[in-house]
This record gives structure tokens, sequence and C-alpha cells, in this order.
């Protein structure tokens, strides 16, 4: 009897301490009983869905590392659930990171294991929330080959200016500038002919397949900044997209489109090509029609007027000599708008006078426009008339002020009856 | 901040302003350039008299000019400021939150309520084509 009352004391001082279920978000005095409520498993599942979409992306950048280009790495932060840390990219070189190696990390797995027993959800499940070292060494590999590649390619555009030193799309795939228009194309001819493939296209079509180097055309289509294969559809590399190499050694060659470029700035001479971008992993193809010439000069980057306007110009070259608003108040205005008719024998009587004709109109000293007064019954024509027939009674009141105002007390109609009465009445009592 | 907008002393200004503002919605601010709310609304006009103009117009009448008298009795104007608005030389009413709809008593509090209310008018007046009660 002591000893289950005993129990019973226990279980009541347990239930006093409160303690927090972030899954649930509530103060819950429970104790560990709280974690088999099904509000919370309820609240668990929820809660797990959401920190596995988060961990999904991640997984995403575990299995196709990417570069991630240095102004880009303060927007990207991960919040971990789990051990209740935000985890930054500030500093890192590939997308994610930071949040890769955390998730991968022995302390993020040993409070993951302490999460799961404290609010449920399984063991087993422990995999699903964190990286594993393998996974981790795989991620390290690729990234270790990526940097390789993107130095080497580097190498090779030393003397070639990949981009505009402003063209915020170009600047990882830079590290210097060189003036474009003198065309060094020494350091780049020998290795990028000693790694020719035969030709599969024309060769003013090219395929490029994404690696770490995103760059946008002249288009708005991604190219890849890093070449070392030509015709490779499933290579990791792309095209050097200043390869002003290819003007010479390929005919057609390089990556230009019209005269500017996004990529080349322009001073180079434009070559108008056909673009293939293929994107390893992603369906996303983008051709790019051949543009005349002509049609090529001039764009938003250029300033020069857009289309639209061009052609409304010469559409309509003969309406300037007619009022455009005159035109278009007949054309748009609705013929029941408020004053309607007043608006165009006015215009009319404004054309007139223009021309210098005499116009016979009713406006005199004392005209004045229809107003709705507060008080007003009726249309509002008459709201003039009524204060027409106001004005001259006010003449009339302030000619009297100079006349003094004799004050007198007031005096009811009963009292003067009464003392009109009253000398009659003192003759009939004597 | 009335110097930026066109200032009205006589019959005549007024006059020629109501009938030559055609199609687009018109508004008269009367008051004085002294009084404080009355500034705090040209303010308020002349930051929008620009972004309205393509369809409304902004005045400013000095209540205190003799000239311009008649239109103070005539509309009736005892607040000041008050703003009345035309179209096609018609008043418009509309309700501004008081028994008084003929005119706009007080100011704006921001420029979008100037916007707002002048394009209200300008729809009653062309689309709608009722000049309000």
């Amino acid at each position: 009897m002591m000893k289950s009352a005993d129990k019973k004391r226990k279980k009541e001082s347990k239930k006093c301490e409160f303690e927090f279920c972030k899954v649930c978000n509530l103060n819950h005095d429970h104790g560990n009983r709280h974690k088999y409520f099904p509000n919370h498993t309820k609240s668990l599942s929820t809660f797990l869905h959401r920190f596995q979409t988060k961990l999904s992306d991640i997984r995403f950048f575990l299995r196709n590392p990417t570069i991630l280009r240095p102004e880009l790495a303060s927007r990207n932060r991960f919040w971990c659930v789990v051990c209740d840390a935000e985890v930054d990219e500030i500093g890192s070189s590939f997308a994610c990171a930071n949040a890769i190696n955390h998730l991968a990390s022995a302390d993020h797995a040993k409070k993951l294991k302490h999460f799961l027993w404290k609010y449920g959800g399984g063991m087993d499940h422990a995999d699903n929330f964190r990286f594993s070292e393998a996974d981790l060494a795989k991620w390290e590999k690729k990234c270790h080959s990526l940097n390789d590649g993107s130095s080497s390619c580097s190498d090779r555009t030393n003397g070639l200016q990949i981009g505009p030193s402003n063209d915020i799309q170009n600047e990882l795939s830079y590290k210097s500038i060189n003036d474009f228009e003198n065309n060094n194309l020494g350091p780049l001819t020998p290795k990028f002919l000693n790694n020719v493939l035969p030709l599969q296209y024309n060769t003013h079509k090219y395929q490029i397949s994404q690696s770490g180097h995103p760059a946008t055309a002249a288009d708005g289509r991604i190219v890849c900044g890093d070449f070392e294969h030509i015709g490779w559809q499933n290579s990791q590399h792309c095209i050097p997209h200043t390869d002003a190499v290819g003007t010479s050694n390929f005919g057609n060659g390089g990556l230009y489109q019209g005269k500017h470029m996004a990529i080349g700035g322009s001073n180079l001479h434009g070559k108008n090509l056909d673009l293939m971008v293929i994107f390893s992993g992603l369906a996303s193809i983008a051709q790019v029609s051949v543009m005349a010439p002509g049609l090529a000069e001039g764009n938003v980057h250029t300033g020069a007027p857009p289309p639209w306007l061009e052609m409304t110009v010469e559409h309509h070259p003969e309406d300037t000599s007619v009022p455009l608003s005159s035109k278009k108040g007949k054309s748009k205005l609705n013929p029941k708008r408020v004053g309607a008719a007043w608006a165009e024998k006015r215009k009319a009587e404004l054309e007139m006078e223009k021309r210098g004709e005499i116009v016979n109109s009713d406006c005199g000293p004392n005209w004045l426009p229809n107003f709705g007064r507060v008080w007003q019954s009726g249309s509002r024509k008459e709201s003039l008339k009524e204060f027409e027939s106001e004005k001259p009674e006010l003449p009339k009141v302030e000619v009297d002020p100079e006349m003094p105002i004799t004050l007198r007390p007031y005096v009811s109609k009963r009292m003067v009856r009464l003392c009109s009465l009253w000398p009659l009445k003192m003759i009939s009592f004597r | 901040m009335s110097y930026l907008l066109p200032n009205l002393t006589k019959k005549k200004q007024v006059d020629s302003i109501i009938r030559d503002t055609i199609d687009k919605v018109l508004v008269l601010r009367f008051g004085r350039a002294s009084d404080a709310l009355c500034l705090q609304l040209d303010d308020i006009l002349s930051k929008s008299a620009r972004e309205v103009s393509k369809f409304a117009t902004v005045a400013v009448v000095d209540i205190d000019s003799e000239d311009v008298q008649v239109y103070v009795k005539y509309f009736d104007i005892t607040l000041v400021p008050s703003s009345v608005f035309f179209f096609n030389a018609h008043h418009m009413k509309m309700d501004s939150g008081t028994a008084d709809h003929t005119k706009w008593v007080g100011a704006f509090h921001t420029k979008q309520d100037f916007i707002d209310v002048v394009e209200e008018s300008g729809w009653m007046g062309t689309f709608v084509g009722k000049p309000g009660r």
C-alpha cells in the first residue's frame, strides 16, 4: 500500500514538471507520455515532413554539387530543427556545403538520436534526416573534380576576357580581364586543339552541357563558361563562352548572339549562331534562330526603341497633323459622360477661337457654373437661380446697420392688451 | 506650396479654368496660404498634381481675395480648406464622410488618398456619367 502511494506521489510530482514540446509548440506536464498522444504524433509527422522537404533540397545539391557565387552565399541559410542551430553558407564555395557538412557531422547524428528518443518518430528513420559518411565522401570527390575542372578552364582562358567586368553572370567564370579586342588566342589554341574530337554538328552549332559555371547568353538562356570537349553531350564541362578562338578555328565558332553579348561584350564582331544548350539532368533545350544582321542591331541594352513603338510610328504617320486628343476623345470617351454635350460644344468654341473667329459665348462677368447645394431641391440649374435671387437681398441688409438699434424688453401680447385696457378699468373703478 | 499650383485670385481666372478644363477632373482648393491645414493640403496637392495630370487639373483659390467672394458664397465655403470637384464644368458631389457632399473639407492624410478621390470622381464623371449626389 505504501509502495503504491509512493508511486502515485512520484507520478504526481512528475506531472508538475512542465516542459516545452517544440513539435507541438506547447508547454505540457505529461512527461514522457506526451510523445504517444495522438495530437503530438500528428504534429510530429508534419514537423518532420517539413524538415524532410528542406533536406531533399540539400540532398539535390549533395548529388549535384554546384558552385556557389559569393553574392548569393549570404542568402542561403538552413535552420536545423534537431540541433536548433542556423547554418549559413558564408565562406562556402559550393551550394549548401556547410549544411551538408553539418548534416553529416557526428554532433548532428547524436542530437538527432536524442530528438527522436524525446519526441518519438522511430530510430529507424534516423538516416532520413542525416547524411552518411559515404554520401559526404562522394560529394567531396565531385567538388574536387569540379574545382579541378574550373581551375584548368581558367588557365586556358587567362588570355581572354570572359565577360565585361560588371557582368554579374560571369563573375565566377573569370579570374583575369583582358582586352577582348586584342583576341589573345595563344594560351587557348594549343590545348584546345589537343582535345578536339570529330565534329558531330555543323560548325555554327555547339552542344553545351551545364557545369558549375552558369552564365547567360544574350537571349537569356544559361550557357556555361567552362570547356573541355566539343560534341560530348553528357560532359560535365562546358565550352568557354568567350571562345574567340572559335572564330578562327571553327569558322563561325563562338557563342555570340547578335552584336550584344552578355559574355563577350559588344566589341566582338557579332556572329549570329544557333546554339543548342542541354542541361545535364534538366530538360531545358533552347534554340536560338539565326537573325539577319540588320535586325540584330540594337536591343534593350544598347538603348534601341522597342519594336512595337517603331511599328506604331510606321503605321500611323498621317495622324501627326490631326490633334490626337480630339481623335482619341471622340473614339475613347464615353458619350454619356458628365457634361459630354457641353464638352463638345466647348471644344468647338476653342477651335474657333484658335482660328481667330469670334465666338458668341455666354460667359459674362456674372457667369457661374451649375452647383449642387447642400439643401438643394430640384436640378442644379435652380441652385444658380436661387443664388441669384438671394443676392439682391444682401444689399438691403447692409444699408440699415448705420441706424441705431434700440433695445426694448419683450412684452407679450397679453400684457399689451392689458396695458391698453388698464386706463379704461381705472376709469370704471372711479 | 501653393506657388507650385495655379493660384487663382480673380473670378475670371476661376471661370476660365472651369470652362477650359475639358474631359478632366478639376479640383479647386479654397483656402488661404497662411492656414496650417491648407498648407498640409497644398503639400499633398502639389506632390500629386503631376501624377494625376493626365486626368485631373488642380488649382488653388485664395478665399481672402475680394473678387472671388462670389464663389465663396456660391459654394458655401465656411470651413477652410475646402476642395470642390468639377468635371466638364459640372459640379461633382461625393461622400466625404460628412453630411456635406458638395465639397471635400479638410486635408488628406496621404497622396494616395487624394489620388483615390480624384480617380473616383473621374470614374463617376467619365464612365458612370453621373455627377454624384
